[in-house]
């Protein structure tokens, strides 16, 4: 049985008690805007920006035109940042820097690559030598599919100048309609979008680690006992605890993303209903988070320590700090498994992906399923454990 | 007339380990009832057991008739608890934590505030009302969780060690409240290593060992049955009287009569 007027009574204590401790308070809702902040403005390329190109060194051995054709269009590819150097000086940049791709043409591509030259049996083809870091293995795959279609035109071109066709310019035979979907716009363009989400959802988890390590101090002191002896249900005990780790969620939620909002453009552009429909689970989320850390705690510090690995490990693998896409498959097939994805999916969808409120609801559903299994079983381990922490060993 | 409190052998087990073995006992209107009993006695087991946090493996506990297990509301409504620990809220100021735990009790709206302010000043704690607990000195802080389980009007007052770690003039105010209480109709139980606090305060006294009530009654009675040597004489070592200059209280004499002088570890 809960009885609801002490429920609000018990969590209306509970906020008292957290807004005593003014610098507490602002550095809760101040530590996840600084996160996001710091996240976002390192992540942050505007969409057409140079950011988005690949950056290529190009080194060119071959004097030959064609050669000279190809390191021209690379120069001037818009999809490429391209700059050219000696293959000394390559090197030691790929090496020196955590990005990039180095085009290598040796000496005598161009003439091996003629397509004339290239029909005729037994001739091996040139070798493009393609370097790059081992963070831009997808870097790499974009040059070199750039390389290929700059390299095949001009190739084509010295092919049909001997039939009178040398200034026919073989272009692509078809127009691409590019659009991300959910619609929202590249995801660099929307780093803030991004980092204000992923970083809301993992202080929730924080603040519901927190709100547990404070439960588990008041069951080892006689406050539980008082608390335990006064006609309360064990119900309304918890469900007061849980409100008020649930609304200062709630408060959570709204002040980083208003400050989101008026610094740095992150608004709703799916469902409001469905940002709202989130909000709720995730608060549910982070108070079931609170109970489930003072059920299985132990003590304080180990307490601390399981649940800063767990909260960090689901921040990762549900895609909080980084997209999820750029996860392993096995880790993203692994990752439908945690509430985190659930929640970066539906608060990300709401929040840039132009996310409808049905699809909204079907993550905070999953969320919301979390969280009541997490309450449940922390329901469970508190009604075990309960007596053994009542008694004092004075006597 | 009803007794407030009722226990009928009464059995408290952790485990294979039983605290509390047996325990019978009656606490009436108007009573100060004392348990005494060395570390690991099963004092504190048996508190845990009226207050409901642990359920007994045997055996009844009534308070103004009613059962933990039937009606487990109406039956904590009857109790005040002051745990040894300082249970106060040390972030909400003395009138906060009085209001809050009024309010647990049923106490809501003007009832509240008109009893915040009697409890405040029962306990002489008004002039700091509005102040955090932690700028109080220890005896006030005993004072505020005196206060804290008596906004109900408790008709059953438990309270574990209530009087660890004060001065004599906090000791004695919370006494004089005690004994405010007792005069309103409460029963009051208490826990305590200081006999001579128990032989001050308490109608009668019950003493405990190995989970066990060894004996119980008046100070006079106990003394009476129990402290076989004579004023000048002390135990030195398992039963060997020799003269002693002092004439130590009589309840301690009894005490270490039924309990032994043997060292306790738990």
């Amino acid at each position: 049985m809960i009885q609801p007027r002490l429920v609000w009574e018990l969590a209306r204590k509970d906020l008292a008690v957290f807004a005593s401790d003014r610098r507490g308070m602002l550095l809760c809702f101040a530590v996840p805007i600084l996160l996001a902040s710091a996240f976002g403005a390192i992540f942050y390329q505007p969409a057409e920006g140079p950011g988005l190109r690949p950056r290529v060194h190009l080194v060119v051995e071959d004097d030959s035109p064609l050669a000279r054709r190809i390191e021209k269009q690379l120069l001037e590819s818009p999809h490429l940042q391209v700059s050219s150097c000696l293959r000394e000086t390559a090197r030691r940049r790929l090496a020196s820097e955590s990005s990039g791709v180095v085009i290598l043409l040796p000496s005598g591509f161009g003439k091996a690559m003629r397509l004339d030259t290239a029909s005729r049996n037994g001739h091996t083809p040139p070798t493009l030598e393609l370097l790059h870091h081992p963070s831009s293995v997808i870097e790499a795959r974009c040059a070199e599919g750039i390389f290929t279609e700059i390299a095949l035109r001009e190739a084509a071109h010295d092919l049909l100048a001997p039939l009178g066709l040398g200034a026919a310019r073989l272009e692509r035979p078809f127009q691409v309609h590019l659009e991300s979907l959910p619609s929202g716009g590249a995801l660099a363009s929307h780093a803030f979008s991004h980092s204000f989400c992923g970083m809301t959802l993992q202080y929730l988890l924080f603040w519901g680690m927190d709100s547990g390590l404070m439960l588990l101090r008041e069951r080892r002191s006689g406050l539980w006992r008082r608390l335990r002896a006064a006609p309360l249900t064990r119900g309304t005990l918890l469900a007061g605890k849980a409100l008020a780790t649930a609304l200062i969620a709630l408060a959570q939620i709204v002040v980083t993303f208003s400050f989101g909002a008026v610094f740095f453009g992150v608004t709703i552009n799916g469902s409001w209903l469905g940002f709202v429909l989130i909000a709720l689970a995730a608060a549910l989320l982070a108070s079931a988070t609170g109970l489930l850390v003072a059920a299985l705690g132990g003590n304080e510090t180990r307490a601390r320590s399981i649940s800063i690995l767990v909260i960090l490990s689901l921040s990762l693998l549900g895609g909080l700090w980084l997209p999820a896409f750029l996860l392993p498959s096995w880790a993203r097939t692994l990752s439908l498994a945690l509430p985190t994805t659930w929640a970066a999916r539906g608060l990300e969808g709401v929040v840039w992906q132009g996310m409808e409120w049905t699809q909204a609801a079907h993550c905070a559903g999953m969320l919301a399923l979390f969280g009541l299994g997490f309450l449940v079983f922390a329901w469970w381990r508190l009604v075990r454990a309960d007596s053994p922490h009542l008694v004092s060993q004075g006597g | 007339m009803l007794p407030v409190l009722s226990i009928e052998s009464l059995r408290l087990c952790y485990g294979e380990h039983c605290a509390v073995d047996h325990l019978s006992l009656e606490v009436w209107p108007r009573e100060v009832f004392g348990l005494l009993g060395p570390n690991g006695s099963g004092k504190s087991s048996t508190l845990s057991a009226i207050v409901g946090a642990h359920a007994p493996a045997a055996g009844h506990i009534r308070v103004m008739g009613h059962s933990e297990t039937d009606e487990p509301l109406l039956y904590r409504q009857q109790i005040g608890l002051v745990p040894q620990d300082l249970a106060l809220y040390e972030e909400l100021t003395a009138r906060q934590n009085l209001s809050f735990f009024g309010k647990l009790y049923g106490l809501f709206g003007r009832p509240l505030q008109q009893r915040v302010e009697e409890v405040l000043d029962f306990i002489q704690l008004t002039d700091w009302a509005e102040r955090l607990p932690r700028t109080f000195s220890g005896g006030m802080k005993r004072r505020l969780n005196l206060g804290c389980a008596l906004l109900h009007r408790p008709r059953l007052l438990l309270l574990d060690e209530p009087t660890v770690g004060i001065d004599i003039q906090s000791r004695e105010a919370i006494f004089t409240a005690l004994r405010e209480l007792r005069a309103s109709g409460s029963a009051l139980v208490f826990t305590t290593h200081h006999l001579e606090e128990a032989e001050q305060l308490c109608d009668r006294v019950g003493i405990m060992d190995g989970g066990r009530l060894l004996a119980s009654g008046t100070v006079d009675e106990l003394s009476r049955d129990y402290d076989t040597l004579a004023p000048g004489w002390r135990l030195d070592g398992p039963h060997e009287p020799v003269p002693s200059p002092m004439k130590g209280p009589r309840l301690e004499r009894v005490f270490l009569e039924l309990t032994g002088r043997s060292l306790r570890e738990s």
